[in-house]
């Protein structure tokens, strides 16, 4: 769909070069403001779109300064009046002006209103924070735990590692697999049913930016943890505590890191 | 002499290891395989693993060379393509993901490893049927293979309208090779159909069977032709999911009197997948009701909501097992701000109403106030009431309210304005009850307004005014000549 708009600037900058060759300078306003058009709605193939407000305020502003432009020399904007001129008044242009000024103008007016007026109805979107600010300290089934500056204990067991990532993986698809996916990919076979969809662990948005202390403390609160303003997002994140041990959630982390060939954040 | 026979013995010991018949082939299927495959199919193939306890169904033994998806004659091992497949497209509706991540030669060491659990079941190479073009459906073929299903007995097990609950299938006998319960195919869900959902996979399972459970192969018994007329009928079967956000509820002049009121099916709906509910204990990790379709309609006074979903066997509570039942939540206060009750079951400073219905008493609802899973109440009003119908491996839950109950602590459905609603459903065939159950997000319910008069009348003006001006300013200009 985004491919069309490269080819709708390029009939822009056509009608441009024509109409400044055939001294149109109607026909070139219509042509730049195409061009402009094509080019900002193609920006979408390189980055984010920009949101349609954005679009129509650019626009407005290109046609104002166009106009401007066309207008400020009597003899110029004179030849740019000429083909709305011709098209409204000439005698030999009369199937055009039934087409479009007596067919076209109005129904293209009256979809506008209809547009406007007609009722559109659309949910409430419901906007959340993906990474809360970490809090600095919970409490793990009744045990302080700083959570700023926490280091998974168990990297530093290099001897037992594989132990830990074969614990951890274990852990994994009796715990999380359901909903974050056997392939860490978040989608899970049960996923589709829940909103916000379970996270993935591949990728680069997620675990990779953070350090593990954060997803400890998502792991062991889950929903009923997220700090007011972010929460609780109708989460259906158990809090780990519940099920799991403190070394076992260590564990199932080795395991998502390992697997997933990310490296937490220090 | 002792050194001269350690050298032999080593030479040998190395020449074994270089001559082993997987080659170096397996060492890398084999990691993959212990990576990826073996935390629900066993290190050892076996299927005893991590995830046993928490699959149905359960992952497949690859020890006794038994497979359920193949492409070749019943008795025959599967191809490599057929292994393949299975590992690409994985299987829908259970907990086995179509695996993209690798590449073919990764696939192809992981297949190797596979059958090096049944050396013996893969000594022949099985030669695979051949599939020809599927026929076009018609209204005819549909009657024919509807008949076919019939007279073959599909019915038996998948019932009449193929949700997969004809009466033999609840036989205790009904397992599969392991010893395991298995369940016969919905059809009319096509997203869970393991062994694909297009016309050319029904037209293979039928031809073939699938091993170790009671689908047996139909290749000698039915010819070619009315195989693939029974499989364009179970085709015809599948209906697509409509997914979405929000359920707009049309006003009617009257809502149909019976929940099998043929009047229903062309109610506008939409599909909630379900979840289990994993947050609290009991946790439910193999949910069987995958999907609740929901519709709506509303009268100057009425409010009506139907909840539909397939259920092999119902329960009534009557057998030993807990009753079926399903609920509607509703948040107590219902606001435009963005912040709901927690999504199954609510919160302390944010309960909900839950509308409650259990097979075990079939004609009541049971109005109820939760402020978090352990925190419920019976309400003793009676606005709600519920008409059901169970037909075919169908459930049917009308439920019906006055649009406005005067009751000030009630929750308001005003045309145009949307209400948060979630579901959670509960099959008694599998022992869920309580809390342990299917579950949905929210998603919102809006009773859509008649459409204003200025729709009909604003753009029709807007364009005569633009037309008159076109025509006056031709005019003026053409005088000016």
């Amino acid at each position: 769909m985004l491919k069309i708009y490269p080819i709708i600037a390029a009939i822009g900058l056509l009608i441009t070069v024509v109409s400044v060759f055939k001294k149109s300078p109607f026909f070139n306003f219509l042509g730049l403001l195409t061009l402009i058009y094509g080019l900002l709605k193609s920006a979408g193939l390189f980055m984010p779109p920009f949101p349609g407000q954005v679009i129509t305020m650019y626009m407005a502003m290109s046609v104002f300064s166009l106009f401007i432009y066309f207008s400020i020399q009597e003899k110029t904007f004179e030849a740019f009046l000429e083909p709305m001129r011709a098209v409204l008044a000439d005698d030999n242009k009369l199937i055009l002006r039934i087409l479009i000024v007596f067919i076209a103008i109005p129904v293209f007016a009256g979809y506008i209103t209809y547009e406007k007026v007609k009722p559109n109805y659309e949910p409430p979107v419901s906007a959340r924070i993906v990474h809360p600010e970490p809090v600095s300290s919970i409490e793990f089934r009744g045990k302080p735990i700083t959570i700023i500056g926490l280091e998974n204990p168990l990297r530093k067991d290099t001897a037992n590692f594989e132990k830990n990532f074969e614990a951890g993986k274990k852990i994994y698809y009796q715990n999380c697999f359901y909903c974050h996916g056997d392939d860490l990919d978040g989608r899970g076979h049960l996923s589709q049913g829940y909103n916000p969809v379970p996270l993935p662990f591949r990728g680069t948005d997620t675990i990779a930016q953070l350090p593990e202390s954060f997803v400890f403390w998502r792991v062991a609160k889950g929903w009923r943890g997220l700090p007011s303003g972010s929460g609780p997002w109708n989460s259906s994140m158990p809090s780990f505590e519940d099920f799991l041990t403190e070394d076992e959630i260590w564990q199932v982390i080795i395991f998502i890191y390992e697997a997933t060939g990310n490296k937490p954040r220090s | 002499m002792k050194r001269i026979l350690l050298t032999i013995l080593l030479t040998v010991v190395l020449c074994s290891a270089w001559y082993s018949p997987a080659g170096a082939d397996d060492s890398q299927g084999k990691k993959l395989y212990n990576g990826w495959c073996a935390q629900c199919h066993g290190y050892d193939g076996d299927a005893k693993s991590y995830t046993d306890k928490f699959s149905v169904p359960k992952p497949r033994d690859f020890t006794m060379g038994t497979y359920k998806f193949r492409s070749t004659p019943s008795g025959d091992p599967p191809t490599d393509a057929d292994i393949t497949k299975v590992v690409r497209d994985g299987n829908p509706g259970t907990s086995m993901p179509p695996w993209d991540r690798f590449t073919d030669d990764e696939v192809k060491a992981i297949v190797a490893h596979v059958k090096t659990f049944a050396p013996d079941a893969f000594k022949d190479a099985g030669k695979p049927i051949t599939i020809g073009t599927p026929p076009k459906a018609s209204a005819d073929l549909i009657a024919k293979g509807k008949e076919l299903f019939n007279k073959a007995k599909c019915v038996e097990c998948h019932g009449t309208a193929g949700r997969g609950n004809g009466e033999k299938g609840w036989q205790d006998n009904f397992k599969n090779d392991w010893g395991d319960s298995i369940m016969p195919a919905d059809y009319t869900h096509p997203w869970e159909l393991r062994n694909g959902s297009a016309v050319e996979d029904i037209y293979r399972t039928i031809s073939v069977g699938l091993s170790g459970t009671p689908m047996t192969s139909y290749m000698d018994s039915l010819k070619d032709e009315d195989r693939w007329a029974l499989a364009v009928f179970i085709k015809s079967l599948q209906q697509q999911r409509k997914l979405g956000v929000a359920l707009k509820v049309k006003k009617a002049a009257s809502i149909p009197a019976k929940a099998d009121d043929p009047a229903w099916d062309s109610v506008e709906f939409m599909d909630l997948p379900m979840g289990g509910q994993l947050m609290f204990e009991p946790r439910d990790f193999t949910p069987l009701i995958t999907n609740v379709r929901v519709r709506g309609l509303y009268t100057d006074k009425e409010l009506a909501f139907m909840v539909e979903w397939s259920d092999k066997k119902p329960n009534n509570g009557s057998d030993g097992k807990p009753a079926d039942s399903i609920w509607i939540q509703f948040p107590v206060k219902v606001t435009e701000a963005v912040e709901k009750p927690y999504f199954f079951m609510g919160d302390k400073k944010h309960p909900v109403f839950l509308w409650n219905w259990k097979a075990s008493a079939a004609g009541d609802v049971v109005e109820q106030i939760a402020k978090g899973n352990e925190n419920v109440e019976d309400l003793p009003k009676k606005d709600v009431t519920v008409i059901t119908s169970y037909n075919d491996g169908l459930y049917r839950v009308v439920y019906k309210r006055a649009l406005k109950t005067g009751g000030k602590d009630d929750f308001e459905v005003i045309p145009g304005k949307f209400v948060p609603f979630s579901i959670a459903a509960f099959d008694g065939q599998n022992g869920e009850s309580g809390i342990k159950g299917a579950v949905s997000a929210w998603y919102y319910l809006m009773l859509e307004p008649s459409t204003p008069l200025k729709v009909y009348v604003l753009p029709p003006l807007v364009a005569l005014f633009v037309l008159v001006g076109g025509v006056s300013l031709s005019r003026s200009l053409k005088s000016k000549k």
